[in-house]
């Protein structure tokens, strides 16, 4: 029907958010610039939640675990064969990628509180698994050196800038890809199996295997995260990736607007300037430390309730939806 | 499709939002970077929240109330010290962010006694303190990794390190439990590897050696263990790992009436953290036990009595444990390389201060530092004690018997060490 439109991917506007970006590391200072390689982190890890939650209607509370595995996976080529960066990444996505599609043929059996339990397992148990095997170095971990900026960028390039250079690339590639495949048939095959199976299998789609490619998709997205948070701390290590990252990133895509991309830096921005405000909050206020220290937690789960209870799909969704009212009523006063 | 194109453009002005969070301008460049005609500014991350946190949340606390003292009584030269305190849960991402932001955004001179092995590497790798010519002092991990002044030149340890310990504790088993067949309790990584290069150094012969997985600790594992133990006939057995190892193990042992001679690390030897996860004090009874600080009740310690009476002041109906004396203890030392450090002191003459005075600084260790122009080693040794039945160690009859020993391959003596004398009022002279 719109066929020539759905072919528009939007390269042109990811190109000119690249631009901006990199504009704007220069103007910015030293903290700002590694936290904004902290929240292109957490646009890419996020946007793999939303792909697999929002979309294909699995849950997975075990996302931390599959971002352990792209990290180790990444820390292991770099610091024993010295492969090249590039490399590293991509095999973060492949390492990540084929666990996914392991606990993709488990969760496509699992549905509801199951695959829940299941992920939460794998959350809890993948990343100590590290300290049985001396090649990943334990409670301590190993290093995850990118290297320094190239000379070309010049003296005064900081590491944190590479950092965030990289991250942004990687957030900005993989938001692209994601909104395209999620725009493509098979992301109609997975809303139609959230939507209802049944039916979805009557008018032909596999659900069992597009769930399972799903699991795998997000898997490979949740590794590459998980290299470029090693990354961004320099070092793999189990205590690295706790249960309270997998839930974070819930919290993240909840916030975001689990069945919208385009919300996920909303998500991303609130996990790292949140608790950066309740700092300043805190201060102003003259509170004790224990006060200090629980704030932001107590924000990010204040925001939690009141997201779920008057924008349940999200800021941005709940906008758009508004937006389409006004217009219909509009269009409608037209007539 | 013109929604589609709002929503990638809604997508770019976040991002542009985001980045742009407040430019923060730089503010005038002082002396140096946290100190001002009026203050010094330090900071320090470690686990203020979460299950790690136990005990260990009160180290700022304990080092807030002595730089209070100090600053009451003049400061250093004048200057009074803050700390900026940040929790990291023991995370290395989070340790990474908030070190961040102490050096980024508050700019403090130094950082102070940063917590856990895993955390102060991320750091050490991510933030690189070192680059950036701040000093880290202090860490708070038996790792003796971080003494390597090439790869870590602008950091400072304190307690000895865990090869250190198993040395020692290998010298006092060959001179009093020599036949006596021993069992190791160790965790399974970096930490329990530390421990065994010790044993090995040491010429200990085990009768068993039980390793864990971090995390695996629990009442049904412990059960387990002592299966092992009691099947080697183990008569003295050593539990070498985190408090959580030792109160399973101590707590499941006295359900089932297993009383072998116990000997614990110091890592896993505090009886405040063990009594917090449910255990009582009481298991701990008669165990032998290691710490390079004096006993936490040895009122007649000029530093334990000096300490605890203003930490009582400042911080009232909290227990003065071990984690309290080891924080103030930092603190003091810190104080002293501060003022060491010249009239108007940066990081580069603090840092000289404790590589040509850090060894004399007056501490209340009761075994010597290792500070010098090509060492950045805290102290260097234990005394024995046995723990009395409230699980406060003491010194065994009476008198603190120490040992002093290196990370290498060098001899664990008997230290003759004269601890310097309290200098007056407890402020740095």
């Amino acid at each position: 029907m719109h066929k020539s439109k759905k072919q528009s991917t939007h390269l042109p506007l990811f190109i000119l958010g690249g631009i901006v970006l990199v504009i704007l590391s220069g103007i910015v200072d030293e903290l700002r610039v590694y936290q904004g390689a902290t929240i292109a982190v957490y646009v890419i890890a996020i946007s793999s939640i939303i792909l697999l939650t929002g979309y294909s209607g699995q849950v997975s509370l075990g996302h931390g675990a599959l971002m352990a595995v792209g990290a180790y996976a990444a820390a292991v080529l770099r610091a024993e064969f010295n492969v090249p960066i590039i490399l590293c990444f991509i095999a973060a996505v492949l390492a990540a990628a084929v666990g996914g599609t392991l606990l993709g043929a488990a969760a496509a059996r699992l549905s509801g509180p199951y695959l829940a339990g299941t992920t939460l397992a794998l959350a809890i148990g993948l990343p100590s698994l590290a300290n049985q095997f001396p090649i990943l170095g334990g409670e301590q971990g190993l290093a995850f050196d990118v290297g320094f900026p190239p000379l070309a960028l010049g003296e005064d390039f900081t590491q944190y800038k590479w950092y965030f250079w990289i991250a942004a690339l990687a957030a900005l590639i993989s938001m692209w890809s994601v909104r395209n495949i999620l725009n493509s048939a098979y992301g109609r095959s997975w809303r139609a199996g959230r939507g209802n199976e049944v039916a979805a299998q009557l008018a032909g789609i596999n659900t069992a295997r597009s769930k399972v490619l799903a699991f795998t998709i997000s898997a490979g997205i949740a590794g590459l995260a998980g290299a470029l948070l090693a990354m961004t701390i320099g070092t793999v290590s189990p205590s690295a990736f706790p249960l309270a990252l997998s839930f974070s990133l819930l919290t993240g895509a909840v916030l975001s607007g689990i069945s919208t991309l385009g919300g996920v830096i909303i998500g991303s921005v609130v996990l790292v300037a949140i608790p950066e405000i309740a700092d300043v909050v805190a201060h102003r206020l003259g509170s004790s430390e224990s006060v200090t220290t629980n704030l932001p937690g107590l924000i990010v789960s204040g925001l939690l309730i009141l997201t779920v209870l008057f924008v349940p799909n999200g800021p941005v969704e709940q906008h758009r939806a508004r937006k389409a009212k006004h217009e219909a009523a509009h269009n409608s006063t037209k007539k | 499709m013109k929604a589609l194109q709002r929503r990638t453009l809604l997508t770019a002005t976040a991002v542009l939002a985001t980045v742009g969070l407040a430019v923060t301008a730089l503010p005038a460049q002082a002396a140096e970077v946290g100190v001002t005609a009026s203050q010094i500014k330090l900071g320090m991350t470690l686990p203020m929240t979460g299950t790690a946190s136990l005990g260990y949340n009160k180290i700022p606390g304990a080092a807030k109330a002595y730089f209070d003292y100090l600053n009451a009584n003049g400061g250093i030269n004048g200057r009074k010290i803050t700390l900026v305190v940040k929790d990291d849960r023991y995370v290395p991402t989070e340790a990474v962010a908030k070190t961040n932001e102490l050096i980024l955004k508050d700019k403090v001179m130094a950082l102070l006694a940063p917590l856990g092995t895993a955390n102060v590497k991320a750091v050490a790798t991510s933030v690189n303190p070192a680059r950036r010519g701040v000093p880290v002092l202090f860490v708070n991990t038996g790792f003796s990794g971080f003494a390597d002044t090439k790869k870590y030149p602008t950091t400072y340890t304190v307690l000895p390190s865990y090869i250190m310990e198993a040395k020692i504790m290998g010298e006092y088993i060959k001179e009093n439990f020599a036949g006596k067949k021993i069992g190791l309790l160790y965790q399974d990584d970096d930490f329990g590897i530390d421990a065994l290069a010790g044993f090995k150094t040491a010429g200990v012969n085990f009768a068993v050696k039980v390793p864990y997985a971090s995390g695996s600790q629990s009442a049904a594992s412990a059960a387990g263990w002592i299966t092992k133990f009691k099947a080697a006939e183990a008569d003295v057995v050593i539990l070498f790992g985190v408090s959580s190892a030792t109160s399973a193990m101590l707590g499941t042992a006295a359900q089932l009436g297993y009383k072998p001679q116990w000997m614990l690390g110091s890592v896993g030897g505090d009886a405040t953290t063990i009594k917090l996860t449910g255990v009582p004090a009481g298991v701990l009874y008669n165990a032998i036990g290691f710490s390079p600080v004096p006993a936490t009740t040895d009122m007649t310690d000029e530093y334990v009595k000096f300490f605890s009476d203003i930490y009582a002041k400042a911080v009232p109906g909290s227990a003065f444990d071990l984690n309290v004396l080891l924080g103030m203890n930092t603190a003091f030392m810190t104080a002293q390389a501060l003022k060491a450090a010249g009239p108007n002191p940066t990081r580069k003459s603090l840092m000289a201060a404790i590589d040509s005075k850090g060894a004399t600084f007056a501490s209340s260790a009761l075994v010597p530092a290792g500070y010098s122009k090509t060492s950045h080693v805290g102290l260097t040794g234990y005394w024995v004690g046995k723990y009395a039945p409230t699980g406060d160690l003491a010194p065994i009859g009476g008198t603190y018997v120490t040992y002093t020993t290196d990370s290498g391959s060098g001899p664990v003596v008997k230290s003759t060490y004269k601890r310097p004398a309290m200098p007056a009022k407890g402020l740095p002279n």
